[in-house]
């Protein structure tokens, strides 16, 4: 069977070769020069609805379900098999999987340490910075600057902030920043120069 | 509007997402805290894979009774996602910007059927 296109186009050609004097007549009538097919076609060659459904019922006895001359068939306007097409049932296609973000581990240490962060936190919202001496300051600082490094040294390398990041002020990363390299009397050009030699 | 199964919600983890296709509509399924959300994977600024980027708890800034900034902090509950391309947040109970409310990605509603998931689209 050819197809449904090369079928339904058939009898206009049959038309515009067999009868010329009728093209004469529609062209006359209607001047448009740029669509020939259609015009060749005169009035009492146009066929009937009748005759379309009867043309398309024809064509669709032969014609399988799901297959492309099948949809080609329903797909056209008023095909009176429009209502028989089988409704397209969409697909779910999995395009990605994001993992969830991995599970922390909580030791017994790390637990404490969130614990005092918490309260270090705590501290600094009710305004009582007093609550965490210098002293004690100085000791978790220096502690944390090694355990960072230590950890960095063996390969472990971490965002120092991880998401906690959004709630550290620009501002306070430097103050921060500033303060430790002057506590080892570190000028930032020397900084610069380390990071542009090794991959710090 | 039919129900699409996507998948077992024994074999979806929480935190996890899967972006799907259905038909025309590109969406981001995402399990939170127990519950399953779905929204257009198409970001409603330029049109980047607004489900595929960070999720985030909510930064508020607590203020004190004289009107001063607490700092930072991460809401305890409140989970946005972020589109990758340029940061518009999303909220993920609602799928609304956290700046302007009015701006919503199409939300798409998620049926469980015991252990099977279902997205009506
Ligand atoms: S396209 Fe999503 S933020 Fe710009």
């Amino acid at each position: 069977m050819s197809s449904p296109k090369a079928l339904s186009r058939a009898p206009v050609k049959g038309k515009t070769d067999g009868a010329k004097p009728a093209v004469g007549k529609t062209v006359a009538s209607k001047p448009s020069a740029k669509k020939p097919a259609k015009a060749a076609v005169s009035d009492d060659a146009s066929p009937t609805p009748a005759q379309k459904a009867a043309f398309l019922k024809a064509m669709a006895a032969g014609v399988k379900l799901n297959t492309a001359a099948s949809r080609s068939l329903v797909k056209k306007k008023g095909s009176p098999f429009a209502a028989e097409a089988p409704k397209p049932t969409p697909k779910v296609e999995v395009l990605r999987r994001i993992p969830a973000p991995v599970k922390v581990v909580d030791t017994p240490e790390s637990k404490t340490a969130l614990a005092l962060a918490a309260l270090i936190e705590a501290s600094i919202d009710a305004r009582e910075l007093g609550k965490v001496q210098p002293h004690a300051q100085q000791a978790l600082v220096a502690a944390l600057c090694k355990l960072y490094a230590a950890h960095a040294e063996a390969g472990e390398r971490f965002d120092i902030l991880g998401q906690r990041a959004a709630t550290v002020a620009a501002t306070d990363v430097m103050v921060m920043c500033g303060a430790l390299l002057k506590a080892v009397d570190l000028q930032v050009f020397e900084l610069g120069m380390w990071q542009s030699w090794s991959s710090g | 509007m039919a129900e699409q199964f996507v998948g077992k919600a024994s074999e979806f983890k929480d935190g996890e997402r899967q972006i799907i296709r259905i038909g025309e509509d590109e969406i981001g399924v995402f399990r939170h805290a127990g519950e399953f959300y779905a929204y257009s994977n198409f970001c409603l600024h330029q049109g980047g894979p607004a489900c595929e980027g960070l999720t985030i708890a909510r930064v508020i800034e607590p203020l004190r009774e004289d009107k001063t900034s607490m700092g930072l902090h991460f809401h305890e509950t409140d989970m946005n996602f972020v589109c990758p391309w340029h940061g518009y947040e999303y909220d993920m109970k609602t799928g609304a910007h956290i700046a302007d409310p009015r701006v919503k990605l199409r939300k798409y509603d998620v049926v469980r059927k015991g252990d099977e998931v279902y997205v009506v689209a």
